[in-house]
């Protein structure tokens, strides 16, 4: 059992995510950084796709009431297990009455915005509509389909399963860095109504660098930068949308949708982030600035063939090191020289 | 493994050609140490615990890229001079996306460090000096 001491604002139980539903108007959810999530369970030996906490309000502390082994991905947040420092992108093990606190994201410029607290086994909680995330709008899913709040119980389904610990990855911030001109940055596909904003507006988008406003969440993220104007008002009619979509409303001040998105809108489309990049616009802090690169069809493909190469690479060397005794790579334990 | 004593010389003829400075086979029949000295390949008595020198030698578990910090951080794990718990994670190897963590064998002051960070390091290379508390 894992019990949440801090008052946890909009930390939530998370997963993949809820695909395939919005033919019945059920948005996606999932963690914000999906990349995180599936690497942290490879480290646990978990399914890819295993529940578990997404932090984006820090400290965080949760005890852990029986011994359990966790992975940390996602942002860096300094996090310690009673007294002792962890390491950041590392599977820990914790014992029985331990506490983990995770603080502030730290690395500076490169710092995320989300910490993963991935745990045996994953955090069992009833899957709803084939999903284990929190279905926040309609309040469903995840823990009760609410934020976490003090004195909430959670389960680690492996909590009792034997688990090598103590060992770590390579995070693919580094793995797969994507900048342009020194600043993060997101790959772009142009979408319906790109053609119908004044080619000066399309220059900017692509040469300007994008704030990501305070008023950014789960739903999506509110940019500022120069406004992008359309040729001619439009009005559209609301059609479905996905993850990624960024709409350009009245203002020209763009929105990405994000894992939270409802899954319709009538705002024109300028673009959509690329389903690869988007883990790493979900680890860009609020104040933050991104740059949007335009890219293809057929790079938007090989950009998720890179993703999954890396996971794929991540899970069988992972694989490897947690089934060999002792190690893969390590010889057995000397026994330690006498006194 | 019963005929590994006929291999050995064919062992050494193969390790002399490689830039390999230890080959250590452990089966379930025994362990076999062939080192470098010199232009030789030597066989290495397998115990070598007895050494009543007077820092603990932190080697290389593995094959892999040594690091003085994680990836993610800029100060080092530890600094020479600094003392560490038994345990500690005082270096990291990483192998591809993998890392691996140096643990100090028991408690000690930082003595030395035998290699730069970010230099690929053979299995038994010596990484870490510890003074023994």
């Amino acid at each position: 059992m894992i019990e949440i001491l801090s008052s946890a604002a909009l930390a939530t139980v998370q997963d993949l995510g809820r695909t395939g539903s919005l033919r019945w108007g059920v948005g996606t959810s999932g963690a914000m950084d999906n990349l995180a999530l599936a690497a942290g369970n490879l480290l646990l030996g978990n399914e890819l796709g295993a529940a578990a906490i997404e932090v984006p309000v820090f400290p965080f502390k949760v005890r852990f009431a029986e011994d359990c082994a966790f992975a940390l991905t996602g942002a860096d947040c300094a996090a310690r297990l009673d007294d002792q420092p962890l390491l950041p992108w590392w599977v820990h093990q914790a014992r029985a009455g331990q506490v983990l606190t995770l603080g502030l994201p730290r690395g500076g410029a490169q710092r995320g915005s989300r910490a993963m607290l991935c745990v045996a086994g994953g955090i069992d909680v009833p899957e709803v509509l084939g999903s284990r995330s929190t279905q926040l709008r309609g309040a469903f899913g995840g823990h009760e389909g609410r934020a976490l709040r003090r004195g909430d119980v959670l389960r680690a389904a492996g909590a009792t399963q034997p688990c090598r610990t103590g060992f770590g990855l390579v995070p693919p911030a580094l793995a797969l860095p994507l900048q342009r001109d020194g600043m993060p940055a997101v790959r772009v596909l142009p979408a319906a109504e790109y053609l119908a904003f004044e080619p000066e507006s399309r220059r900017a988008f692509w040469s300007a660098d994008w704030k990501i406003t305070p008023q950014s969440d789960r739903y999506g993220y509110r940019l500022e930068g120069e406004a992008l104007r359309p040729i001619a008002p439009m009005e559209l009619r609301s059609h479905g949308i996905v993850p990624g979509v960024i709409q350009v409303p009245h203002s020209g001040q763009p929105i990405v949708q994000m894992r939270d998105a409802q899954p319709s809108g009538g705002y024109p489309k300028f673009g959509t982030v690329i389903e690869a990049d988007m883990w790493r616009l979900g680890q860009a802090p609020i104040g933050s600035r991104v740059r949007f690169i335009e890219t293809t069809w057929d790079e938007a493909l090989a950009a998720l063939d890179e993703v999954r190469g890396w996971l794929d690479k991540v899970a069988r060397v992972v694989a490897l090191h947690r089934g060999a005794p002792g190690g893969l790579f390590t010889r057995p334990e000397r026994t330690a020289p006498k006194a | 493994m019963q005929d590994t004593a006929q291999r050995v010389t064919q062992l050494a003829a193969w390790l002399a050609t490689t830039d390999i400075g230890l080959l250590e086979l452990r089966t379930p029949h025994g362990t076999l140490r062939l080192g470098r000295q010199g232009d030789d390949i030597v066989e290495l008595p397998t115990e070598e615990e007895e050494d009543e020198t007077e820092s603990v030698n932190v080697k290389a578990s593995s094959v892999g890229v040594f690091l003085h910090s994680h990836p993610l951080a800029t100060a080092p794990l530890t600094r020479i001079g600094q003392r560490v718990e038994a345990g500690q994670v005082i270096g990291l190897l990483q192998i591809g996306p993998l890392l691996l963590p140096v643990n100090a064998p028991q408690a000690g002051i930082v003595d030395a460090r035998h290699v730069e960070s970010g230099i690929a390091v053979g299995y038994g290379a010596p990484l870490i000096d510890l003074h023994p508390l």
